[in-house]
């Protein structure tokens, strides 16, 4: 007689060691990783080339704002490389910035959570997303991640949360149910932006209807980049707020 | 006009579904001239002039003693995406539930205009991230019947893997979410976990979870080299068997069939009228499958086990994706082990403007693309989605319903909010 239990037990532990040991390249692919211009490249005529293809504007004559990058690895055409920070993200947009299109420099941003303790209670908002950054944040619930192990679970109401994960691109009709959702947290809380959409709108800035970026709507405490960001950039995300990010560990090479 | 009784959907969208439907019976793919026999202003005038909307009357017991409207979203608990619905409820029981998809537009189909085909492909990918590779074959299909190009069966096969795959990877994610509103605990775990698994598999074989950037108007940007597909394909043996042992043990829950079985009915002749699509469709009895009426290769030539049901509910719906979910398996097994040869799309833009239309079944229905091009760029574009087509009829299925269903029968559609951008 087959069983729930001896199921799960046959399946083994999936559970990721993350934080406590580096993210593994299945857990972090290479496309959940920033595009960086390896050193010995000439940078002015390549930054130029890459700044005509990128399709959304991230790569300009000096540098590479990850903000706007969607991961869509045009630039690699031109010598762009998936080899930069994994687990990048930053409290400030301009953090985001890499000039010369290097490797974004470590920044820890504060922590507005830290006094939390071990407990965090998250409440995820969809502006407007295609639905892929708002699978890869619930992924954090499945086996593989088990966010609860870090004391971190998902609840149902914004009154219970601490932190308020909104992906996708604001649309205008929902801009005051965001705020009303924002006041809804009791204190203290942070906000944690995913995702290019909730960055700067990633490819959709600018698209009628639409009012990008997030932070101009909502103090966002934390900018996670990606399109979508894997589910331990996300998990990075909310222990950086909560001042549980000794240090970032990379992904072995 | 979203009246005080009634509720529009889309206003042109009735009209382009019968239009498409039209011409499905002659064809699936290729370009409107072709297909209709008709020129093309004739299409076009056809669509612009039909301008009534769908509309969806309330039913008669709807005003009454102690009736009133709930609004639910669109932040709401269970329902992970930005809609609203607005229930009419005198308690206990559902009069009606009208959702409403004025929240989410991102204006993606109006940026599309003037848009050149590469980047106009990175848009209709991130319609919907979990569909992306549904939409972004029926979109380039739809560019090449445009501008005739003609298509490589290399081209065909990988944009087939890819959305088997993800179909795959759909239906387990619908079996999760029904897992978890039946508070199967272990079963909702195992089941994201096989998802999870599918989408590293996306990973590590296309170079992206969701498969942005896989399928692009200049051909794939991987082409699965046979270690890759030696790997995918024993990878995909081994999920099978996991799926099997899981599927056993959700089948003996009394728990979750009981809660599954008469919820959300859809009748055949609903079904037929109102225009459902995908696992809804076959679920009530009517055994259509776009994959099965495709005259070109890899579909014409793989044997697919066609997967229906009759009985119209949520269990049936389910009954349905398993089928399918060892059906897409199947399927997979076919296209890794006949791999055609040949080479890659050649990207020379035709100049002539043209209009091409193509359809091809998605995860969760039908999908149609209809792109006017030019000069390598987008002049026009529409679609039909499958939950733009679909949400009709869940409207209908929650009628009379108890609140308690409210979730079995959205998951069991397996809909999306994304999808109805227009
Ligand atoms: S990967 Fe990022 S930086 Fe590179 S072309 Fe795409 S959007 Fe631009
Ligand atoms: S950032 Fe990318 S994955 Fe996330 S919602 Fe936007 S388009 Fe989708």
């Amino acid at each position: 007689m087959p069983s729930w239990i001896g199921q799960a037990f046959r399946r083994g532990i999936l559970t990721s060691r993350f934080p406590r040991a580096p993210a593994s390249r299945e857990e972090v692919p290479e496309t959940s990783r920033p595009p960086v211009l390896p050193p010995g490249l000439e940078r002015i005529a390549v930054l130029g080339r890459a700044a005509d293809d990128c399709p959304t504007g991230a790569i300009t004559a000096d540098g590479l704002y990850h903000g706007r990058c969607i991961r869509c690895a045009r630039c690699t055409r031109q010598g762009f490389t998936f080899g930069g920070r994994a687990l990048a993200n930053a409290s400030r947009p301009e953090d985001l910035y890499s000039p010369g299109g290097g490797p974004l420099p470590e920044r820890l941003g504060p922590a507005p959570l830290a006094g939390l303790g071990r407990s965090l209670q998250l409440f995820l908002v969809d502006a407007g997303s295609c639905l892929a950054c708002n699978r890869e944040v619930l992924a954090l619930a499945n086996p593989y991640y088990d966010a609860a192990r870090l004391g971190i679970t998902f609840v149902n109401s914004p009154h219970h949360a601490d932190v308020l994960v909104v992906v996708g691109i604001p649309t205008r009709p929902i801009l005051e149910p965001l705020r009303r959702a924002y006041e809804a947290l009791p204190g203290p809380k942070a906000v944690l932006a995913i995702g290019a959409c909730a960055l700067e709108g990633g490819l959709f800035r600018g698209n009628p209807g639409t009012q990008a970026p997030l932070y101009e709507t909502l103090p966002v405490d934390l900018f996670v980049p990606g399109c979508p960001p894997s589910p331990l950039d996300i998990l990075a995300g909310v222990l950086t707020l909560a001042g549980r990010m000794k240090c970032l560990p990379g992904v072995p090479a | 006009m979203t009246g005080e009784r009634s509720l529009s959907y889309l206003p042109q969208d009735r009209s382009f579904a019968l239009f498409t439907d039209h011409l499905a019976r002659q064809s699936v793919r290729g370009s409107v001239a072709e297909l209709t026999g008709q020129d093309l202003r004739v299409a076009r005038n056809w669509r612009s002039s039909v301008t009534e909307p769908w509309v969806l009357e309330l039913g008669e017991e709807v005003e009454g003693y102690g009736t009133f409207r709930f609004p639910y979203g669109p932040f709401s608990m269970g329902v992970p995406e930005a809609g609203t619905f607005e229930i009419v409820t005198y308690g206990e029981r559902i009069l009606e539930v009208l959702p409403g998809f004025g929240q989410k537009p991102r204006g993606i189909l109006g940026s599309l205009p003037g848009l050149p085909l590469e980047d106009a492909a990175l848009r209709v990918e991130r319609l919907a991230g979990p569909y992306s590779a549904s939409h972004a074959s029926a979109f380039l299909f739809a560019t090449e019947a445009a501008a005739g190009t003609p298509l490589p069966s290399l081209e065909a096969h990988v944009r087939a893997v890819a959305q088997e795959l993800q179909r795959v990877y759909n239906h387990l994610h619908v079996l999760a979410r029904l897992a978890e509103a039946a508070s199967q605990n272990v079963g909702q775990a195992q089941t994201h976990a096989l998802a999870e698994d599918l989408l590293r598999l996306a990973s590590r074989h296309f170079g992206h979870r969701w498969l942005f950037g896989a399928l692009l108007p200049r051909g794939p940007s991987r082409h699965l080299e046979p270690s890759d597909r030696s790997g995918l394909a024993r990878s995909l043996s081994g999920l099978g068997a996991r799926f099997e042992a899981l599927w056993e043990l959700f089948q003996g829950s009394r728990t979750f069939v009981d809660r599954l079985q008469g919820t959300g009915r859809v009748t055949r002749s609903q079904a037929v009228m109102w225009g459902a699509v995908g696992p809804v469709l076959r679920a009530s009895g009517v055994p259509w499958d776009d994959r099965l009426r495709d005259p070109s290769p890899p579909y014409r030539d793989l044997f697919l086990p066609l997967a229906h049901q009759s009985e119209g509910d949520a269990l049936a719906r389910t009954l349905v994706r398993v089928e399918e979910v060892r059906s897409s398996l199947l399927l997979l097994e076919q296209l890794l082990d006949r791999w055609p040869g040949g080479g890659t799309i050649d990207p020379a833009p035709a100049v002539a403007p043209g209009r091409g239309l193509a359809r091809c079944e998605a995860p969760s229905g039908d999908l149609v693309w209809d792109v006017r091009v030019r000069d390598g760029k987008v002049l026009e574009a529409g679609f039909r989605s499958p939950s733009q087509a679909n949400w009709p009829l869940f409207a209908l299925a929650c009628r009379q319903s108890v609140f308690t269903d409210f979730h079995f029968t959205l998951e069991s559609f397996g809909l999306s909010f994304a999808e109805t951008d227009g």
